[in-house]
C-alpha cells in the first residue's frame, strides 16, 4: 500500500546499517534487563515464602534451598486470607464498578461539552484526590459512624470511589477528547437526542478504554491501605489484613510473602484477561 | 428566552454531572471543611476541652520552624526526582515496546507486576533486600567485589534509594499510560519522517514525543500528586531518617497529628500541601492547556 | 482485624469453645511448647482449672450475655491470651471479640476512634500513656477494685505484681488507671561461641563492652548491633543506656535534662558502641534488624528487650540458639545499673458501654491463674508466681529468665515515667530519637545532637 514510499532515497552506509541491524538486539536486551528489574524483589517474595525463617533472614541469601510449603499451608488453613480476599473483592470490584457508572458521563461531558465552569469543574475532580489524608481521618471516621457507614462493604466502596474516580474521570476524558466530533453530529442529524448519542454512538467505541481505566481503578482499590484500615473493623481487605503479620518484636515473613503471593494470583489473572483490551484500549485514537 | 435545544442540552449536561458531583461533595465536602477549621484551631486530641480558634497561630507556627522547611524541601526534590525517574523511564520503555516483537504479552504482564503486587509486603521485601548486612543487594556488590553500601545511612543515598524503591512501583503506571498513548498515535507522519532518513531515535524525539504529550500530562499530574504525599515507602524503609533527613511534609503531617495528637498543625499542614498541589498542578495544566475541550459540541 | 472470626458470637456455646481450646492445646503442642506432658495447664478444660477462678468472692456471671471489643497489638500477650479466652466465656458468660492489628495499624487507627470519642473498643492495649490518661480515654479503676461485688483483694494478691508493675498502674495523681500485663527489661545478649573464639568473656562495664565489642568486629560479622532508626523506637534502648551513667531525659521534677553530662555521655557509649562495633546501615536498625542479624549471626551481641528470649532461642528462626549468653547492662563508672523497662498495659475505654465486662476481663486476664496458663506459653507475666512456674522457665529458658527478672527488678520505674508517661512523651522521644540517630551515623557528637535535642523537647514544652 504503501510500497512507493519506501524506496530510500540512497543507500544507507555500512554503519548506519550495521546499526540498525544491532537496534533489535539492543532493544530487547533493555526490555528483558527491565523486565528483571520489575521482576526481581517480586522473585525474592516467592523465595522468602518457600522458605523457613532461620533461611528467610539468613546471612548468605540462599538462592538454592529446599522450598518448604508450610506457609502456604498455614495461610491457607488458616482461612482469614480467605476472607481478606472476599473483602477486597466485593470493595475493589464494587468501587470500580461505581466509579465508572458515575465517572464516565462526567468524563464525557467535561471532554466533549463546552459550558461556564467547565475546566474548574474539572480541576476540583482532580483536586478531590490532593489532600493528604491526616487530617480528615477524624472527620471522615465521625461521619461514618454517625450514618452507619462504618464497617460497611458499602461504606468502603463509597470511599474508595472518592479516591478512584479523578482518575477514571481524567483518563476518560482524554479517550473522548480523541474521538472525532463528527460523530455526534452525524447522530443528531438523524434526530438523536443528547443521551442517546452518548449511550449509543459514544460509548461503544470507547468499550476498550473503559477496560483500561478499569484495570487502573482497579489495582488503585485493591491496594488501598489507610482508609480501609480506619472505615472499617471486621471488613479487612487485602492490605490491611497483610500488614498484620507485621507483629511486635516480629515479622512473620513467611506468612506475610506467602499471603501476598496468593493475593496477587486473582489480580495478575484479572490483569492478564483484560490485558488485550489495556492496549487495545488505549489506543482509541486509531479510529480517527 | 432559552431554545428547548439548549434546554435540553442544558439538562443533559448537568444530569451527566450531577451523580458524581453530589458523591464527591457528600464524601469530601464535610471532612475538607473540618480540616480547614481544625488548622485554624489549637485542637489537640490530648486536650480536646480546651477547643478554640488560633485563626493562623498554627501557620505562623509551621512557616517559623526550620523542620517544615526542610520536609518541604525534601518533599518537592523527591517528587521531582522520582517523577523524572519514572517518566524517562516509562516513557522510555513504552518506546521500546511499542516496536517490539517478541514476548510482548509477557512482558506486558511482568511490567505490571510492581503495581499490582500489595504494596506493604513489596516495601517489606525492599526493607529485607536493602538491608546492609543480609541484604541481597549488599551480597551481590560484595560477590563482584564491590564494597558493600548503607543503602539508606546516608541523607543522599537513602533519598536516592527511595526514589528509586518508588520508580519501581510506579514506572508501570506511566508506561501504561505512554504505551497506550502510542498504540493510538497515527504512524504516517513518524514513517513518512523515516523515508526522509530520519533514524528511529530522531523521529521519536521529533514527532512521537509531542503527540504522546496530553497522555503524559495525565499521568504525570496524577504521578506528582501522589509522588508528593508518598508515604508508606518512606515510613517503613526509613522512618523519615538518617536523622530528618527524608522526613517529608506527609511524615510531618503524620507524626505530627497521630503521634503527637496536635490535630490541628497537622491539619494546617495537610492544608498547605493541598495549596501547593493545587498551584502546582494549576499552573502546569494550565501551560500545556489540558482543560480545553477539545471538539466542543 | 479479627483474628479469630469464628468466636461464638453471642452468649454460651460450651462445646464449641472447648474445641477451640483443645484445637489451641493441639498447635501448641505441634510448636514444641508442650513437650511430653509437661504442661497439663494448656490441655486443661474448664472443669479442670474453672475452680481456680470461680473460688474468688467475685460475681463473674453477673455481666452474662454482654460482648466486649479488645482492642490488641500483634504481640506475644495477644497470642497467649487469645487460646484462653474461652475459658472467660464460660467462666463469665461475656464474650469477647479479639481485634488484633500490627503496631503501625493499631498506632494510625486508635487515636483516630478514641480521638472521635468511639464507644468501641472496650478494652485496649495503651501504646502512649501519658497521651491517653491526658487525653481521658481511660477510665478510672480504683472503683472497679474497690466494687466488692466486681473484686476481691485477697484472690486478687496485688502484692504478686512486680513493683516496676505496680508503680505502672498509677498515674501522677495516684490514681490506677493502667493494668499491667507484661514484663520486660533490657538486657544483653551475647553468642557464646564467637565470644569463647576470640577468648573473651561477657563485660561487666561499658569500657569493657567497647573492647568486647570492637574485639568481636570482623569483616563478617559486627561486634554489636542496637537500634538507631530515626523514628523514634531506639529511644527505649538509649534510654536505659541514660539511667546507668546516672542521668535522665525528664528528671523526677519533670525538667528537661537531656543534654546533662551524664545523659551526653551515655549516647556518647552508645553512638558510639554502634558507630565502632555496629554493622554497616547501622542508621536504619529497627528492632526487627537487630534480631534479625543476631539470630543470622551477623552480630555477635546486642542489648535489647528480654522478649528477644523467646525467639533466639526457637531453632526454626535462629541460628543462635543454644549458645546465647544473657547479661545484664554493664555499669557504667560507679553508678547503679538502671536498664529500661516496660510493661505493656490496658486499660478501659472511658467512653465503653460495656466497663463492668471490661473490668472482669482486665481482672481475669491477669490474675494468678490465668498467667500461670499464659506464661506456660512462654509469655512474660507481670506476676512473680507465674515467673517462678516450671512451665515459664522451661519455655523462656532459665538464665534469660533469671536475668530479665534481675535487670526489672534493677531498672527505675519513676524516671521511665517521667519520660515515658509524660503527656508530650512523643514529642520527646521524637528528638531524642533522632539524636541517637544522628550520633550513632555519626553525624554529630553527642554533645551537639543532645544539645540540639534539649532545644526541641524545650520548644515543645512550651
Amino acid at each position: 500500500m504503501k510500497a512507493d514510499r519506501r524506496q530510500p532515497l540512497q543507500p544507507l552506509s555500512t554503519r548506519v546499517r550495521a546499526g540498525r541491524a544491532l537496534m533489535p538486539w539492543i532493544r530487547r536486551a533493555v526490555l528483558w534487563i527491565f523486565a528483571l528489574w520489575c521482576l526481581f524483589p517480586i522473585y525474592w517474595l516467592v523465595t522468602m515464602s518457600l522458605k523457613r525463617q532461620v533461611d528467610a533472614i539468613s546471612r548468605k541469601p540462599k538462592f538454592i534451598f529446599e522450598p518448604i510449603w508450610d506457609n502456604y499451608l498455614s495461610v491457607l488453613a488458616n482461612g482469614e486470607v480467605w476472607q481478606y480476599f472476599q473483602n477486597s473483592a466485593i470493595v475493589a470490584l464494587g468501587a470500580t464498578a461505581l466509579s465508572l457508572i458515575l465517572g464516565i458521563p462526567t468524563a464525557y461531558v467535561l471532554a466533549r461539552y463546552r459550558f461556564t465552569g467547565n475546566a474548574d469543574f474539572g480541576f476540583w475532580i482532580l483536586s478531590t484526590r490532593m489532600t493528604p489524608p491526616v487530617a480528615m481521618l477524624i472527620p471522615f471516621f465521625v461521619v461514618y459512624v454517625q450514618t452507619g457507614l462504618f464497617d460497611t462493604y458499602i461504606g468502603l466502596i463509597l470511599a474508595h470511589v472518592a479516591i478512584i474516580i479523578s482518575i477514571v474521570v481524567w483518563l476518560m476524558k482524554g479517550f473522548f477528547e480523541d474521538l472525532p466530533s463528527e460523530m455526534e453530529e452525524a447522530a443528531f442529524m438523524d434526530g438523536a437526542t443528547h443521551f442517546q448519542a452518548f449511550f449509543h454512538i459514544c460509548l461503544p467505541v470507547t468499550l476498550p478504554g473503559i477496560a483500561a481505566v478499569a484495570i487502573l481503578a482497579f489495582l488503585f482499590s485493591w491496594n488501598e491501605f489507610l482508609f480501609s484500615l480506619v472505615l472499617a473493623d471486621r471488613i479487612q481487605t487485602v492490605p490491611v489484613g497483610l500488614y498484620s503479620f507485621v507483629g511486635y518484636q516480629q515479622i512473620a515473613w513467611g506468612e506475610l510473602s506467602a499471603s501476598a503471593v496468593i493475593m496477587l494470583a486473582p489480580v495478575l489473572a484479572f490483569v492478564f484477561v483484560f490485558q488485550r483490551q489495556l492496549v487495545r484500549g488505549l489506543t482509541l485514537g486509531a479510529i480517527k | 428566552m432559552i431554545s428547548p435545544a439548549a434546554r435540553d442540552r442544558r439538562r443533559f449536561v448537568l444530569l451527566m454531572l450531577a451523580p458524581a458531583t453530589v458523591l464527591l461533595i457528600g464524601l469530601t465536602l464535610v471532612p475538607f471543611i473540618v480540616s480547614v477549621l481544625f488548622s485554624l484551631s489549637n485542637f489537640s486530641l490530648i486536650t480536646p476541652d480546651d477547643f478554640a480558634f488560633s485563626w493562623f497561630e498554627n501557620y505562623g507556627k509551621m512557616f517559623d520552624s526550620p523542620e517544615f522547611w526542610n520536609a518541604l524541601r525534601i518533599t518537592v526534590i523527591f517528587t521531582i526526582a522520582a517523577v523524572a525517574v519514572e517518566l524517562v523511564l516509562g516513557v522510555g520503555i513504552a518506546a521500546l515496546l511499542h516496536f517490539e516483537t517478541r514476548a510482548v504479552p509477557f512482558l506486558r504482564l511482568v511490567y505490571l507486576l510492581p503495581l499490582a503486587i500489595t504494596p506493604v509486603a513489596a516495601v517489606f521485601t525492599f526493607r529485607i533486600m536493602l538491608n546492609p548486612s543480609l541484604g541481597i543487594f549488599n551480597y551481590m556488590l560484595k560477590q563482584v567485589g564491590l564494597p558493600p553500601q548503607d543503602w539508606l545511612g546516608t541523607p543522599g543515598m537513602a533519598l536516592a534509594t527511595l526514589v528509586v524503591v518508588d520508580a519501581w512501583q510506579w514506572t508501570p503506571f506511566i508506561m501504561l499510560i505512554a504505551a497506550g498513548g502510542l498504540a493510538a498515535m497515527d504512524e504516517e507522519p513518524l514513517e513518512a519522517a523515516q523515508m526522509d532518513g530520519a533514524g528511529p531515535i530522531t523521529s521519536f524525539f521529533h514527532h512521537s514525543l509531542p503527540m504522546l504529550f496530553p497522555y503524559l500530562a495525565v499521568a504525570v499530574v496524577f504521578r506528582s500528586i501522589d509522588a508528593f504525599k508518598t508515604f508508606d515507602i518512606i515510613f517503613v524503609l526509613t522512618g523519615g531518617g538518617p536523622g530528618i533527613a527524608t522526613r517529608t511534609l506527609n511524615l510531618l503531617a503524620y507524626k505530627q497529628g497521630i503521634e503527637f495528637l496536635s490535630m490541628g498543625y497537622a491539619a494546617a499542614l495537610a492544608i498547605v500541601m493541598l495549596i501547593i498541589t493545587i498551584i502546582a498542578s494549576q499552573a502546569f495544566l494550565r501551560r500545556i492547556n489540558l482543560f480545553r475541550p477539545k471538539a466542543a459540541l | 482485624m479479627t483474628k479469630s472470626p469464628n468466636w461464638p458470637q453471642g452468649g454460651f456455646h460450651l462445646p464449641m469453645s472447648r474445641r477451640r481450646l483443645l484445637q489451641a492445646g493441639t498447635v501448641l503442642a505441634g510448636a514444641g511448647v508442650l513437650s511430653s506432658a509437661a504442661s497439663p495447664l494448656w490441655a486443661a478444660t474448664f472443669e479442670e482449672v474453672g475452680d481456680q477462678w470461680t473460688s474468688a468472692d467475685i460475681d463473674w456471671k453477673s455481666q452474662s450475655g454482654k460482648t466486649i471489643v479488645l482492642n490488641a497489638v500483634q504481640h506475644p500477650w495477644t497470642d497467649a491470651i487469645t487460646p484462653l479466652i474461652p475459658l472467660f466465656t464460660e467462666l463469665t458468660g461475656i464474650t469477647v471479640d479479639v481485634q488484633t492489628q500490627s503496631e503501625t495499624e493499631y498506632t494510625a487507627e486508635l487515636p483516630v476512634k478514641l480521638g472521635a470519642k468511639s464507644a468501641s473498643p472496650d478494652v485496649y492495649m495503651v501504646w502512649a500513656i501519658g497521651q491517653a490518661i491526658t487525653a481521658g480515654w481511660l477510665e478510672n479503676l480504683d472503683g472497679y477494685y474497690a466494687n466488692s461485688e466486681l473484686s476481691d483483694a485477697s484472690w486478687w494478691d496485688g502484692d504478686d505484681l512486680f513493683p516496676s508493675a505496680r508503680s505502672f498502674q498509677k498515674w501522677s495523681d495516684g490514681v490506677r488507671y493502667l493494668m499491667p500485663i507484661t514484663a520486660e527489661s533490657q538486657v544483653m545478649f551475647m553468642n557464646q561461641t564467637m565470644l569463647d573464639s576470640k577468648g573473651l568473656s561477657a563485660p561487666s562495664t561499658m569500657e569493657e563492652l567497647m573492647e568486647t565489642a570492637v574485639a568481636l568486629k570482623s569483616d563478617d560479622v559486627a561486634g554489636i548491633a542496637m537500634r538507631a532508626k530515626s523514628s523514634g523506637d531506639s529511644t527505649w534502648p538509649a534510654g536505659g543506656f541514660i539511667f546507668s551513667y546516672g542521668g535522665a531525659i525528664i528528671d523526677l521534677d519533670g525538667k528537661n535534662v537531656i543534654n546533662s553530662p551524664e545523659a551526653v555521655a551515655a549516647i556518647e557509649m552508645y553512638g558510639g558502641l554502634l558507630n565502632k562495633a555496629g554493622p554497616v546501615g547501622i542508621s536504619s536498625y529497627q528492632w526487627v534488624e537487630c534480631l534479625n542479624d543476631y539470630m543470622a549471626e551477623a552480630i555477635a551481641m546486642g542489648c535489647d528487650s528480654s522478649n528477644f528470649a523467646t525467639d533466639i532461642a526457637n531453632p526454626d528462626k535462629s541460628q543462635a540458639a543454644g549458645h546465647t549468653t544473657y547479661g545484664t547492662i554493664p555499669k557504667a563508672g560507679s553508678n547503679p545499673i538502671k536498664p529500661n523497662m516496660w510493661h505493656w498495659t490496658a486499660g478501659i475505654n472511658s467512653n465503653s458501654a460495656n466497663k463492668e465486662a471490661a473490668w472482669l476481663f482486665l481482672q481475669w486476664a491477669v490474675s494468678k491463674p490465668t498467667c500461670l496458663l499464659s506464661s506456660a506459653a512462654g509469655l512474660a507475666t507481670p506476676r512473680a508466681s507465674a515467673w517462678a512456674s516450671d512451665g515459664f522457665q522451661k519455655r523462656f529458658g532459665k538464665q534469660a529468665a533469671d536475668t530479665a527478672l534481675a535487670s526489672l527488678k534493677a531498672g527505675d520505674g519513676d524516671l521511665f515515667k517521667a519520660t515515658w508517661f509524660h503527656p508530650k512523651g512523643p514529642q520527646i522521644l521524637d528528638a531524642f530519637g533522632i539524636a541517637v540517630n544522628q550520633v550513632a551515623t555519626g553525624a554529630m557528637d553527642a554533645k551537639s545532637a543532645m544539645d540540639a535535642a534539649a532545644a526541641k523537647i524545650d520548644a515543645d514544652l512550651g
